[in-house]
């Protein structure tokens, strides 16, 4: 406890707090850019660090981790843009809410929730880390695998209307994933037989392509701009936080299932926070009384995924710093940060060095904190200019914005071609019915799905048969069924409706006395 | 403007299509490399398969709805397309500075005739965005945004 | 934040506070330079880069932006780089053996040629090291042996990448000791510390420096080295245990094939200077530090190439 009162103490300078606040605010502002990812706003800060001591460097770098993540929520609830790939699930209510207006509530929701999201994280990690920590090692292939195959079955959520369509984007999506080099194998595949194509297809190009591409064409289309001018705010902003801070505390359940899930997801390397918000998102919509109205504005869907995706900040530190092994990619960074000043992931950054470590943890519920103002007035701010800005700027400074980031992502012009293909089809397809959300999530989880499969049968090669190896022991049996129950449980109710079961359960309820 | 098109069966011709441009440029690749791949290329036929078959036995909609104005719409597919171009041609900045001008005043002719009095108002606005852009990617974030002809 | 004009000016203001003689004659560098990583921001190559590019602004007296370009494990990078980077000195990039060997001969079109450029320096290598969970039977590379020669293939080893160093050190110990293990290939260091004390794999061929970060949690039995690693005192090498291996990565740049030779003198130079300031913090985290130039860099390829085109010849009729 010393230590903890030493280390909130050496946080607790002006300097400390400047430092905490610059991060959020610059963290913020590049999150939101579409195709500046948080891993690429630590890459971008890094260097400004070198000439700080090692406690004030890494609080920077954890509030910057903190404001990116958070930043992505901006663009995906004002222009249905994923600033961060951790932001996907922010889009599916978020911005209908703020096409129908609601804009400033989706914000002031998704604000709140990434603020107690990110201080439950450091709880978490604060108090748990040793016990979590020991989690992180049980997912092996066969395990992730499995991980994967539960992702899978949120594309039957994800997909409204169609399953079968719904099914097919999750396979172009996993398709996509295979272009490059093979994760196992080392070749290259479906490459035609340009080099530059060897780099595969980037998650966040395809990302910005698919989300932001067809909402272009559509606006460019109808000569309008991302949300109505009619948005105008239901008695002021400190109404509409008030409403959500209200709404989010009454019924915390959402709020804390939500937490839950992002801190197991977050421990469990190489899922990251890609993962943990259509997760909680998913979760928040199987528990909901009223699931139909997901993906049609309701802010419990915003809350979810901006709570969970927080919680990830400090909860994927938990491996990191016990461990040495990075929970999702910004955590790469860090370690890198530690290792560069010396310090060796373990127990030792506990004990040692624990001055340094926990004010670097407690520096982070910190930067949590600050969002509440920042994000507060920084999205009042962005807010008013989406709203007001004429569309025929508006729409040319998107596409512009957009054609940066994906420049900037990887510095090449071919990743920017292929985003515009893959938005121009994208378009087309969200026509006939296959939604951009299935195949980003193919995308995602076709990866980890492919390298557990295969590298489970690798080492399986000396067993007699050798797929039993994926259901070799408790964890993955656990996690096989849950991918059954995931199913069942999604499938069942519409399936029961539709040949009329359900009906016919019910009259027969109500004769039995 | 509504076109008539079965959905079903647009999607399952689609998702056969992509799955045959993957399957038979396929090269000789290894164990390995191809048995992830394959797999999903086998569920992405039946599925399509799927969609065709339920294309003829109970369409989902038969119509498709295009909001707007379909002109205006392959126009701005077009002009993203020729600014990708134009930048590996005309560097960025130069080639930002037309596109984002010329497809402001395409736009803002929705809402009726633009005066060239409005248009010259837009000139420092627009020069005003693009150079804030450029300069926090150029400076700030420290990307090298390609230069064209210019280099 | 990092203007360049203000940068420009302090560099300029460094130079002429400097007084720097030999100015007058070579007159390189005075433009802003481009050190292009063809890796994702947080690995060892870029870590590496951050250490080098303020001494080497220092020494060179002008900005080094370092820009990646990640992406087919370097190969998207290199191609871009031989096909358009000019010889100016301007440019230059970062490149590793054994990937910029096993590419070209793995692949149908890696897009560039293992000496499509000019190798300038190797400035440090960090050698393979096997690493086993702590609670492994495996107490000596000797156990894994003999383990490995009872049971053929049961012996499951880790790795990052296929045809990469970690899995050509893997193919030569099978050689050298006479034994068949299955190697599984990881995307990238990230994964390998959980997979080995996961117990998901027997062990894992990664390099010195994970060996000294996972020191609390795991074992090194061997490092693929000429002489042990400084960071790793107790870690005796392959050689010491009678088998022949000595591998691991080489990071080194490139610039383009035609730069003049006063240019690549300078920069030789330049990386030599500054391998030596950081050596003090590089050494401790298991890199070992080396100053390959000029002829040394083609003994060098021409051994390494040797050694590894029979191996990936042969894995590759296998595929």
């Amino acid at each position: 406890m010393d230590m903890l009162l030493e280390a909130l103490l050496s946080i607790l300078t002006l300097e400390g707090l400047i430092t905490i606040l610059a991060g959020v605010t610059a963290g913020l502002f590049i999150g939101a850019l579409p195709g500046l990812t948080a891993t690429m706003a630590l890459a971008v800060l890094l260097p400004f660090t070198f000439t700080m001591s090692p406690l004030q460097g890494l609080m920077a770098l954890g509030a910057v981790y903190m404001g990116a993540i958070y930043g992505g929520a901006f663009t995906a609830i004002l222009i249905n843009t994923p600033g961060t790939p951790s932001s996907i699930a922010t889009t599916f209510d978020g911005y209908p809410m703020a096409r129908q207006g609601r804009a400033y509530e989706a914000l002031a929701a998704a604000t709140i929730a990434s603020v107690v999201g990110g201080i439950i994280g450091v709880a978490f990690l604060l108090l748990l880390a040793p016990p979590l920590a020991r989690l992180a090692v049980v997912f092996g292939p066969a395990e992730m695998f499995w991980v994967a195959l539960l992702g899978l079955t949120l594309v039957a959520s994800l997909s409204s209307g169609s399953l079968l369509k719904g099914l097919l984007g999750g396979c172009i999506g996993m398709l996509l994933s295979t272009i490059g080099v093979s994760p196992i194998g080392g070749e290259t595949r479906f490459i035609f037989g340009f080099p530059a194509l060897q780099g595969g297809i980037e998650l966040i190009v395809a990302l910005i392509g698919l989300f932001v591409i067809p909402e272009l064409i559509s606006m460019a289309a109808q000569g309008r701009g991302a949300l109505p001018e009619s948005g105008k705010l239901k008695g002021g902003a400190g109404s509409a936080i008030l409403r959500m801070g209200k709404h989010i505390f009454s019924k915390p359940i959402n709020l804390i299932r939500s937490c839950i899930i992002g801190q197991i997801i977050a421990i469990i390397p190489g899922a990251g926070g890609n993962v943990t918000s259509l997760v909680a998102y998913n979760e928040a919509r199987r528990f909901s009384k009223d699931p139909a109205s997901f993906g049609k504005g309701n802010v419990d869907g915003v809350i979810a995924s901006e709570s969970s995706n927080n919680v990830m900040v400090a909860g994927s530190m938990v491996p990191l710093l016990t461990l040495g092994i990075p929970g999702a990619p910004p955590d790469a960074i860090i370690l890198g940060v530690l290792l560069m000043h010396g310090l060796r992931p373990g127990i030792d950054l506990f004990t040692e060095t624990g001055v340094l470590t926990n004010g670097f943890i407690l520096s982070m519920g910190f930067a949590a904190l600050f969002l509440l103002p920042v994000g507060l007035m920084g999205g009042r701010l962005i807010h008013r200019i989406v709203v007001k800005t004429p569309f025929y700027f508006l729409l040319p400074s998107i596409a512009m914005v957009t054609i940066l980031g994906t420049y900037a992502l990887r510095n090449s012009m071919v990743d920017v071609f292929i985003m515009l293909l893959l938005g121009t089809v994208g378009y087309f397809l969200r026509l006939i019915g296959i939604q951009a959300a299935p195949i980003v999530l193919g995308m995602i989880l076709g990866v980890i799905a492919e390298k557990g499969y295969v590298q489970t049968m690798l080492a399986a090669v000396v067993d007699p048969i050798p797929w039993l190896r994926l259901v070799a022991n408790p964890l993955s049996i656990v996690l096989a069924c849950l991918v059954v129950l995931s199913v069942a449980t999604t499938l069942l109710p519409g399936w029961l409706e539709r040949s009329g079961r359900m009906a016919k359960a019910k009259r027969d309820e109500e004769q039995a006395p | 403007m509504t076109l008539r098109l079965n959905t079903d069966l647009a999607a399952g011709v689609f998702g056969l299509l992509f799955a045959a441009l993957l399957w038979f440029p396929r090269e000789s690749m290894g164990r390995l490399s191809i048995i992830f791949p394959r797999a999903i290329l086998v569920i992405t036929v039946v599925i399509s398969l799927a969609l065709i078959v339920k294309a003829f036995t109970k369409p989902a909609a038969r119509r498709v709805h295009v909001e707007g104005n379909p002109v205006r719409l392959a126009v701005m597919i077009v002009v993203l397309f020729v600014w990708w171009y134009a930048i590996g041609l005309l560097g960025f900045l130069l080639a930002t500075a037309i596109v984002f001008f010329g497809l402001t005043w395409y736009l803002a002719r929705v809402e009726g005739p633009v005066t060239m009095r409005r248009l010259a108002q837009w000139v420092p606005v627009v020069a005003l965005l693009i150079g804030a852009f450029y300069l926090a990617f150029t400076q700030v974030l420290n990307v090298r945004l390609p230069s064209g002809i210019w280099s | 934040m990092k203007f360049a004009t203000t940068r420009w000016v302090g560099s300029l203001s460094l130079l002429a506070a400097l007084g720097i003689p030999g100015m007058a004659l070579a007159e390189y560098p005075e433009q802003p330079i481009t050190y292009t990583i063809p890796f994702d921001p947080g690995g060892e190559s870029d870590v590496t880069a951050r250490f080098q590019e303020p001494h080497l602004e220092e020494i060179l007296g002008v900005d080094v932006n370092v820009k990646h370009r990640p992406g087919g494990g370097g190969a998207v990078g290199w191609s871009e780089f031989q096909s358009s980077a000019e010889p100016t000195g301007y440019e230059m990039i970062g490149v590793n053996i054994p990937h910029i060997i096993a590419q070209p001969i793995m692949r149908e079109n890696a897009g560039y040629e293992t000496d499509g450029w000019k190798i300038v320096t190797f400035f440090h290598t960090t050698p393979n090291a096997l690493i086993v969970p702590k609670d492994s039977p495996f107490k000596t590379l000797d156990d894994l042996v003999q383990y490995a020669k009872e049971n053929p293939q049961a012996v499951t080893l880790g790795g990052s990448g296929t045809f990469s160093a970690n899995h050509l050190g893997a193919l030569r110990l099978e050689r050298e000791a006479g034994i068949d293990v299955t190697y599984i290939p990881f995307t990238g260091t990230g994964p390998l510390p959980a997979a080995v004390q996961g117990g998901h794999v027997s062990g894992i061929f990664n390099y010195s420096m994970l060996g000294v970060q996972m020191q609390d949690n795991a074992r090194v039995l061997a490092v693929a080295s000429e002489e042990r690693v400084p960071a790793l005192p107790d870690v005796p090498t392959f050689k010491e245990l009678g088998y022949d291996i000595v591998g691991g990565a080489y990071r080194g740049v490139a610039v383009p094939k035609d730069t003049p030779d006063e240019i690549v003198n300078k920069l030789e130079e330049a990386f030599a200077k500054t391998n030596q300031r950081i050596a003090e913090k590089q050494e401790p985290l298991g890199f070992v530090m080396t100053d390959i130039t000029d002829e040394e860099v083609d003994k060098v390829m021409q051994q390494l190439k040797s050694a590894y085109q029979p191996i990936l010849e042969e894995a590759k009729a296998n595929q």
